[in-house]
């Protein structure tokens, strides 16, 4: 029982840290998110998204790299499907969502228009994807080559990442739509 | 000839990888069984968020509780999915077979999952208030921030480590490997059942 606390107090407690961010941008927006129930209808699913499929591949990448198919980041196919796979996964997902929060806030009556929700949705999926995806790759191959068990710390990390970055995307996009 | 060998050696690799690529690592074998799961994922997500958009007079009322909000989501996913992961391999390993209050492994794994997230909840809601302020904004106190994180990560901590008990056992016995079901299903309901517990404490604090 010591044990389970004493490995997991570091990595949390640094996604805790990073938890606190991304807590911070929300705050110093927070009365126009609350004017806008859709929007925080959406962060919830959207941010998840780079974390999930973020973990998918740095679970995909560890397991290849065990089995030597190959170490290089560039021209290896087992890297270059991955990526493609999971970043389809991501975008796929984010429309979905938009479907989802479109019917879902028009259900209470807090409805935006249906091709804003798809512009914010691909705008900071986009971003998310890009550098969560930069940054598992990153990790993974560096976790490689010192020989660190990638399950306990990388997973919690780029879930949290994802959550950063996907927050930071979400406010990019409403500034590029003016809707800030 | 070591030029030669060298060739067979490369020509032998590309063939692993070849079938490897083909049977596993397809763009559209990965995509067919990754999509299902993030899909029901969103899902959701996307309750959590409807419970979050309906926490706004709460969310004005204690200033600082959308600061602690990602942690304490984030804290519960985490905790869960990696007690999830732990059950799995001890299922996996023959050592817990049952829901018995006298194992020690299945104990010590709950205990120290409901432990770790108390302790990273007082974390979470002392970092809320104190950076918070430091920033110039307005936070409803230390304690109010504590309490509703503690409460939100102790509950959602005992429901989930439940679900994941009786998942995790519960696939095994009808044949199913625990580790593609729990950890998926946990990452899912993890997000909703958390929220609402935030939700839920955050009343409570307010009717302090």
């Amino acid at each position: 029982m010591e044990g389970i606390v004493r490995r997991g107090l570091p990595v949390l407690s640094l996604t805790c840290v990073i938890g606190i961010i991304v807590g911070q941008i929300l705050n110093s927006k927070e009365s126009s998110l609350i004017s806008m129930p859709a929007i925080l209808i959406l962060i919830p699913a959207l941010i998840k998204i780079g974390g999930d499929t973020g973990s998918m591949l740095g679970a995909r990448l560890s397991s290849a790299f065990h089995m030597g198919l190959g170490d290089r980041i560039f021209h290896n196919p087992v890297v270059y499907n991955s990526l493609i796979a999971v970043a389809i996964v991501g975008l796929v997902s984010s429309v979905s969502v938009s479907v989802l929060v479109w019917l879902a806030s028009n259900l209470i009556g807090f409805g935006m228009p249906y091709l804003t929700l798809l512009e914010i949705s691909l705008i900071a999926v986009s971003i998310e994807l890009v550098v969560v995806y930069s940054a598992t790759i990153g990790i993974a191959f560096a976790s490689h080559r010192f020989g660190i068990d990638p399950d306990d710390t990388v997973i919690p990390l780029i879930a949290t990442l994802g959550d950063l970055v996907g927050v930071t995307g979400i406010f990019v996009a409403l500034n590029i739509l003016n809707l800030v | 000839m070591p030029h030669e060998s060298h060739r067979e050696e490369d020509a032998f690799e590309s063939q692993f990888i070849e079938k490897y690529l083909s049977e596993y690592a397809s763009i559209s074998s990965i995509v067919r069984e990754a999509l299902p799961f993030e899909l029901v994922a969103t899902v959701g997500g996307v309750i959590a968020g409807l419970i979050f958009s309906g926490m706004t007079s709460e969310l004005e009322m204690i200033p600082g509780l959308i600061v602690i909000y990602p942690g304490v989501l984030g804290l519960r996913g985490n905790i869960s999915s990696t007690l999830g992961s732990r059950l799995g391999s001890a299922i996996h390993m023959g050592l817990i077979t049952d829901i018995d209050r006298n194992n020690p492994e299945l104990t010590n794994n709950i205990n120290g999952s409901l432990l770790l997230g108390f302790f990273m909840a007082v974390l979470l809601g002392l970092l809320g208030h104190f950076v918070t302020l430091a920033l110039g904004f307005e936070s409803a106190g230390a304690f109010k921030l504590i309490l509703i994180s503690v409460i939100a990560a102790l509950t959602s901590g005992i429901i989930l480590s439940a679900v994941a008990v009786l998942l995790a056992i519960g696939m095994f016995r009808f044949g199913f490997d625990p580790d593609n079901v729990v950890t998926p299903s946990i990452a899912t309901i993890g997000d909703i059942v958390s929220m609402f517990m935030l939700f839920v404490a955050a009343k409570l604090v307010v009717m302090l």
